[in-house]
């Protein structure tokens, strides 16, 4: 099985607008996408459906990293995936030059908050992405412990714009 | 038997535009006189999988119009998606052909995952329904049909569209297109030349119009910004110009007809469900 994320390019480019906002202390914003399911012919489908930014007053003055998000924002995502039974997808950018991917520091958090919205909404799948002004890339948890690469990124607009993630089993392959 | 690809003949499509096309998958529902001009054309550009989806077997009266049938399909009333595949297959053998011989209801976990669906439906009702299911999926819907009037004894005005639309933008209800006096009216009548009369030119026309809608929503070969697409054929002229049914009928930017709360997705998907191999 593989897995394929799918959004719109209006709601890509809401997020890659938002993200870029400057904060007033953080080097980077962070976001939520939520997101409907489907199971294909060979294929998991995550279909975006609404953004949800992290309000100014969530973020955690941390220079030891681009952005620390506080319990609020991490409590208001839960418990919007709660309440809408949605899959909740972390989401930030990554603006500098060359191969699209998480940090070592990103790769470690993911692992220690990602599985909490299976507490909340286990029969959906949680995740976390990374963008750039032209690419995605992510990975989904299938359950608390089974963590895979998102294997093909859609963006359905003018154009239809299909991109495939990196070919690996290995969970850190971003590192 | 030569897998050897040369797409220089339609390099101007994009530099990636053969890499495009070979991780394209797009599902044909409907496998009759437009449906199987179109999947016979996705060969020949180069579309990597192809998915047909069609419940019906040849008859005698689908030889006049379905393209790759021949007498032998009909003296053995081969299913239409066998008849598709196997044109497909002889153009280019790597194309993946997966088939439903059932209703497309029956089969959605086809289209789930597609990313393109072309209607080639019989019916007003069917086609809403479906769009409704691409909407479902975030996808592209790309419809065609087409019609036989009579005007006049003896006198037939032949007309069809392609029409276009995606998540986003507006849909086959926002148009125009589905009125609910076209909708009731069905129930009654399909054309006034007999049953859902068809032909192998027309079909033929409108086929190529939604591949090269197709072509338009995948490959950088002009630049494009259009939310929808509704070209009119009036096949007595022979001309195909854009509808102005829009113009009069699309009063607001976001679509009212689908979308909202628990409009994305199947309803009933759960991770219990789904195999993880």
């Amino acid at each position: 099985m593989k897995v394929l994320f799918r959004a719109t390019a209006e709601l890509v480019a809401q997020v890659r607008r938002d993200l870029s906002r400057p904060h007033e202390f953080a080097d980077e914003r962070v976001g939520f996408l939520s997101v409907r399911a489907a199971s294909g012919y060979g294929h998991l489908v995550l279909l975006a459906d609404r953004y949800y930014p992290v309000a100014d007053q969530d973020y955690i003055p941390d220079f030891t990293v681009g952005a620390r998000i506080g319990q609020d924002a991490l409590r208001k995502a839960l418990e919007t995936s709660l309440i809408d039974s949605v899959g909740m997808f972390h989401v930030h950018a990554h603006d500098f030059p060359g191969k699209l991917g998480f940090s070592r520091v990103d790769l470690r958090e993911q692992e220690n908050f990602v599985p909490d919205f299976f507490n909340v909404c286990e029969t959906m799948p949680h995740g976390a992405l990374v963008m750039n002004e032209t690419e995605l890339a992510g990975r989904v948890w299938l359950s608390k412990a089974d963590i895979r690469p998102i294997d093909e990124f859609d963006t359905v607009g003018a154009r239809m714009e299909v991109v495939l993630g990196p070919r690996s089993d290995d969970t850190n392959f971003y590192a | 038997m030569s897998n050897q690809r040369d797409f220089s003949r339609q390099s101007f499509l994009g530099s990636d535009s053969e890499d495009r096309l070979a991780r394209l998958r797009v599902a044909i529902v409907g496998l009759g006189g437009g449906g199987s001009h179109i999947a016979q054309q996705l060969a020949h550009v180069g579309v990597g999988e192809i998915r047909l989806l069609d419940p019906d077997c040849i008859e005698p009266s689908n030889l006049n119009r379905l393209v790759g049938a021949t007498q032998a399909d009909v003296d053995a009333g081969t299913p239409k998606v066998d008849i598709a595949r196997r044109i497909i297959q002889a153009i280019r053998p790597w194309i993946k052909v997966p088939i439903e011989r059932q209703i497309w209801q029956k089969a959605i976990h086809f289209i789930q995952d597609v990313h393109v669906v072309i209607g080639c439906l019989d019916g007003y009702q069917q086609r809403g329904y479906l769009e409704g299911a691409a909407r479902r999926y975030l996808l592209p819907y790309v419809d065609i049909g087409m019609d036989v009037t009579k005007v006049a004894e003896n006198v037939f005005a032949v007309s069809g569209q392609m029409i276009m639309t995606r998540p986003g933008g507006p849909c086959l209800h926002c148009l125009g297109f589905l009125t609910p006096e076209l909708l009731a009216r069905e129930e009654n009548r399909y054309g006034d030349a007999g049953i859902n009369p068809q032909v192998v030119w027309t079909n033929g026309m409108l086929a190529s119009l939604a591949v090269g809608e197709v072509m338009k929503l995948v490959t950088p070969w002009f630049p494009t910004h259009e939310p929808y697409t509704w070209l009119e054929l009036d096949g007595n002229a022979q001309t195909v110009t854009p509808s102005e049914q829009p113009r009069y009928c699309l009063s607001t930017e976001v679509c009212p007809h689908h979308g909202g709360r628990d409009g994305l997705g199947d309803p009933f998907f759960t991770l219990a469900k789904i195999s993880k191999r």
